[in-house]
């Protein structure tokens, strides 16, 4: 059965690039406008991973990933932070509410499938 | 659902919480200088409607090709089957030449994909640059109501008015958010696994 992912982000061409790039490789793919959306499909669909944006309006991929984390089931599912921030500090408070790791934007499709493909076999 | 905003309205949603002065012509923060501002508010909310545009456009044609390219290659692949009991060889060296070329698209689509994430930094980017133009603003107005102008005359006059403007500018700095994007180019970014 095919993995499910959910890929936050505000941006519709970014979202249509990561589904496309995801459902090439055989995944299956939840889209989320911004953390709130995605925090609502997440708790209807129990998904293997969570590739979040940071900047978003209403909910943001840090507040995101924080409220998943308190959620039994994604207390261990990857969570992948996929942003155009790359400072010290951001990263350091993504890894502190428990991302799993940091992917800075633009992302080239076969690493990202790469590291995928390593955080969920 | 919450889309991706445009450039005003997330600088109208940063703004939220910032009182804006109801007098709003003065001497720091002029009706000129602030038609000037939203001048230039307004191109750059031009600048991104266009780039959000083109990008949907691109993402459309993007899409597109790719659906072509990869009913071409299932084509190839089943004229191959086809002709391979017959054994032309003119015809495989054909179809051999065919399934490079299909290889070759794929190729440069997905190397498209990472070009095609320029529309979200510039979007990040102008929202950033608005929002500074608008601090700046709403603090030449602050000082301009603190200022007192009336009563100063002369070179006094001009003085403060440049310490006004240092001001201005200093807390504009100070209150302004950090930079979205730093990137220079749309090399693939970095990634980093905990």
């Amino acid at each position: 059965m095919a993995k499910t992912i959910l890929a936050v982000d505000d941006s519709a061409s970014i979202r249509q690039m990561v589904a496309f790039t995801l459902k090439g490789a055989g995944y299956e793919v939840i889209e989320a406008v911004d953390g709130q959306d995605a925090l609502d499909k997440a708790n209807i669909h129990k998904v293997n991973l969570v590739l979040t944006d940071i900047n978003m309006p209403r909910m943001d991929g840090l507040k995101l990933l924080e409220l998943l984390r308190k959620l039994a089931h994604y207390k261990t599912v990857p969570i992948l932070m996929l942003t155009t921030e790359s400072g010290d500090e951001i990263k350091a408070k993504g890894r502190a509410a428990g991302a799993t790791g940091w992917l800075v934007k633009p992302f080239d499709p076969k690493r990202l499938l790469e590291v995928i493909g390593k955080v969920i076999g | 659902m919450a889309e991706k905003q445009s450039v005003e309205d997330q600088i109208k949603n940063q703004m939220v919480d910032t009182p804006v002065p109801e007098d709003q012509s003065g001497v720091l923060c002029t009706a000129e200088a602030d038609e000037y501002f939203m001048g230039i508010k307004g191109e750059l909310n031009q600048i991104d409607r266009l780039v959000s545009d083109a990008v949907n456009n691109l993402v459309i044609n993007f899409r597109y090709i790719s659906r072509l390219t990869k009913s071409h290659h299932d084509m190839v692949l089943a004229i191959e089957k086809m002709a391979a009991p017959e054994g032309s060889k003119p015809i495989l060296e054909l179809l051999d030449k065919q399934m490079d070329i299909a290889g070759k698209i794929e190729q440069e689509l997905e190397m498209a994909i990472t070009s095609l994430q320029f529309g979200d930094l510039v979007t990040q980017l102008l929202a950033h640059t608005t929002h500074q133009v608008e601090i700046l603003k709403i603090e030449l107005q602050r000082i301009d109501r603190q200022g007192n102008w009336k009563k100063k005359v002369g070179e006094e006059s001009l003085h403060t008015i440049h310490e006004g403007i240092s001001k201005a500018v200093d807390v504009a700095k100070n209150k302004n958010k950090r930079k979205p994007v730093v990137q220079q180019g749309m090399q693939m970014g970095d990634i980093e696994l905990f």
